[in-house]
């Protein structure tokens, strides 16, 4: 009776406790983060917030067993922003969706008194909210209290930050190991596209990348020499807006479209639904519909930039799923691009399998495909 | 004796004023022609480098390339007429509002227009509200655009019609609908995805590239349309300008007049805010660039307010695509970029007082 009493008293105990399998008990860790600050943060931590709701891609892949048990309040980002991956994590891990949420993040407008009331051992932010956050003195006030902050990167300089990114995020959950797993395979992954293009003298495709096509009316939104930019570079292609656009995102001319001649064109989309009713965007992502996204992408086609050029009548037109550009899987979407830009010589590498392995391996969800879909001529 | 001197000084008085009629039309021609000169170069630059003759040819219908017809009657025809429109527009608009409101601060957006007109093309980015029914899903953006602005001009007209309103009480509603608005606005920024909060931002830096020809024809015909009713008040509104009082002992129904136009102006300045979002600056330094050439007499201050408004947004028009070629830069930063100096050199070459 006495012996179930208590293990009654312990379940109950777990229960109010985020429940962390972990062997380690905490103990005090030095981090230091991407923008080289050091930080001591009880690792590994019980108690998690995540300054993007969208960190979850990297904590999924770092802990497949219980990627939200430690997250107690994100921002409202992944719902809004992937409606149909959130979806599929919703349907596995139901109490997601009672995770305290903020909006303004980014502008570091957060309320810092929700912060210290939700009592969390870290407080994990992306790289691109620190001016901000610097602007409010949110880091000396938040460590006044005891919460260290520890900034990551996967969207400002993906390709310079994202090994570091994966280990401090790997530290903050105690998961050293697995980051170097993840870490290995996706630079693995990444040189089996590089490694072949080393050599590579053959001609290289001019690439129009449109920067959530269809999302408004207006055309041509799209990356300069970073991000989606830079992966159609490393895919073996040429960006016709690389020289053009100064920082990551800028608007082309839609008749600099036209006079580039692209030889093929990749549009990026996601599941705006909750956004952009409306939009004509390609909804790509995970189970996307096949069909609905290569109407949508034919559509998007017949606007004056594209109508007039002989790609968009070829089958080297592409939508790619938006989200690939803030996530550690971006080594897909490089392979993705390089089997579009280079066919021959890509043509025993089968990205679709790639990211099917790496679910299998990491991550806690099973894969749906539909990151990506390309018009027949 | 005196009656001949009499016809001597009228006969000369006449001539003082034709010759003043005849300086005005001669500024109003050199407008024209600048604005002329704009449009062209509107057409023929671009980064496709197309010869001139090439978009001469495209524009005959005569026979050219597939992608020279495109770019010439899809991109760069319907960008370049949405200029001149939306310009002559908001600087009409401005004009009759600095006019009726007796204030040379006074430009359509006073009334809160174009932070209405934000908010409710926000609405639509962050929340996908539609005040439309489904079906008309293109034009989302644009309705909820134009139904906010015309709510709020609405408000403040049904306001305005109590006792009492002066102008100074009108400016001051409309400031705080303004303010109002701005904060709607930023709340819904607060909520929004970075998706949604990058669509919110470009939309209210302005864009002529959203232009359709249907867009565009819509607003020309409201322009059209407005036009003759202003012209038909030029006298009464030219007296307004010497104040209501006086313009009131001339037998001008000054509040009814007022309200007329505000409501007018409100119509026209919703228009093109919804098709091209907010261009704040044409609406303010249009009609004060054609005061100081031409004055204060509607039948040459209203031309000369739509063709300085036309020409400052051609000219922005032209250099937003051609400053780094390639890129469009958002036309409402050109604007005040090109406006501004300009305006500047007006006021301190002149020395009459501009107000």
């Amino acid at each position: 009776m006495s012996m179930t009493r208590r293990g009654l008293l312990a379940l109950s105990g777990a229960a109010l406790l985020p429940a962390v399998p972990s062997l380690a008990a905490p103990a005090p860790v030095q981090v230091t983060d991407i923008t080289g600050r050091t930080v001591t943060v009880k690792a590994p931590v019980e108690r998690m917030i995540m300054g993007e709701g969208r960190q979850s891609y990297l904590v999924a892949a770092l802990d497949r067993q219980n990627p939200f048990g430690r997250v107690v309040g994100w921002r409202d980002d992944f719902r809004k922003a992937d409606l149909d991956g959130y979806t599929i994590y919703e349907k596995q891990f139901p109490q997601i969706a009672r995770i305290p949420s903020f909006g303004g993040w980014k502008d570091g407008a957060f309320d810092i008194e929700q912060v210290i009331s939700l009592r969390p051992d870290v407080v994990v932010m992306n790289l691109e909210s620190k001016v901000a956050i610097d602007d409010g003195g949110l880091i000396g006030k938040l460590e006044r209290v005891g919460i260290p902050i520890v900034f990551i990167d996967f969207r400002e300089k993906p390709f310079e930050n994202a090994d570091r990114s994966i280990a401090i995020m790997a530290q903050v959950l105690g998961r050293e190991e697995q980051g170097r797993t993840l870490a290995d395979y996706r630079r693995t992954q990444i040189e089996r596209v590089t490694s072949r293009l080393q050599g590579f003298t053959g001609p290289r495709p001019k690439v129009m990348i449109e920067r959530a096509a269809g999302y408004d009316e207006s055309c041509c939104m799209s990356f300069g020499d970073e991000n989606f930019g830079r992966m159609v570079t490393l895919a073996g292609g040429i960006n016709i807006a690389a020289t053009l656009i100064p920082g990551t995102f800028g608007v082309v001319n839609p008749e600099q479209v036209v006079a580039a001649q692209p030889d093929v064109v990749v549009a990026t989309g996601s599941n705006w639904k909750l956004y952009a009713p409306d939009g004509a965007w390609v909804g790509v992502g995970p189970g996307a519909d096949q069909a609905v996204a290569r109407q949508r992408l034919r559509k998007l086609m017949e606007r004056p930039a594209y109508r007039t050029l002989p790609v968009a009548r070829s089958n080297r037109v592409h939508a790619i799923w938006h989200q690939f550009y803030d996530s550690p899987y971006q080594f897909v979407a490089i392979q993705v691009l390089a089997k579009w830009l280079h066919p021959e010589l890509f043509a025993d590498l089968d990205p679709d399998a790639t990211f099917r392995e790496f679910h299998e391996r990491f991550l806690p969800v099973a894969y749906a495909p539909g990151y990506w879909v390309s018009l027949s001529a | 004796m005196s009656t001949a001197l009499q016809a001597d000084s009228i006969a000369e008085g006449r001539g003082a004023y034709r010759r003043l009629a005849r300086r005005k039309l001669v500024l109003l021609g050199v407008l024209a022609a600048l604005l002329l000169a704009s449009l062209v170069a509107d057409l023929t630059l671009g980064p496709a480098r197309y010869s001139y003759t090439e978009v001469v040819r495209a524009l005959l219908g005569l026979d050219v390339p597939l992608s020279v017809s495109v770019v010439v009657w899809e991109i760069r025809l319907p960008v370049a007429l949405m200029a001149v429109v939306v310009g002559a527009a908001l600087a009409v608009s401005g004009a009759q509002m600095q006019t009726v409101l007796n204030n040379p601060l006074a430009s359509p957006f006073t009334l809160g227009i174009s932070a209405a007109a934000g908010f409710g093309a926000a609405l639509g980015f962050v929340l996908g509200v539609s005040l439309l029914p489904a079906g008309w899903s293109a034009w989302t953006i644009p309705a909820n655009a134009f139904l906010s602005a015309m709510g709020c001009s609405l408000l403040i007209h049904f306001l305005s019609k109590r006792r009492g309103m002066t102008t100074e009480t009108i400016v001051l509603l409309g400031i705080a609908l303004v303010f109002t608005f701005n904060a709607a606005l930023s709340a819904l920024e607060f909520i929004a995805s970075e998706q949604a909060l990058a669509a919110v931002v470009f939309w209210t830096m302005g864009s002529l590239g959203r232009t359709t020809w249907v867009k565009l024809g819509i607003a020309t015909l409201v322009l059209v349309a407005i036009w003759p009713l202003f012209a038909r008040q030029a006298w009464a509104l030219t007296a307004l300008r010497l104040g209501e009082h006086k313009a009131a002992s001339f037998g001008i129904q000054v509040g009814r007049l007022r309200l007329q136009t505000i409501l007018l102006v409100s119509a026209l300045a919703s228009i093109c805010v919804s098709f091209v979002g907010t261009i704040g600056f044409i609406g303010l330094v249009g009609p004060h660039i054609a005061r100081m050439l031409v004055g204060e007499d509607q039948r040459f201050f209203l031309p000369a307010s739509a063709l300085a408004g036309a020409l400052v947004l051609s000219a922005a028009s032209v250099l937003s695509k051609s400053i780094i070629p390639g890129l469009i830069l958002p036309i409402g930063v050109v604007t005040a970029l090109v406006g501004v100096p300009f305006f500047f050199s007006l006021i301190l070459s002149t020395r009459s007082r501009p107000w």
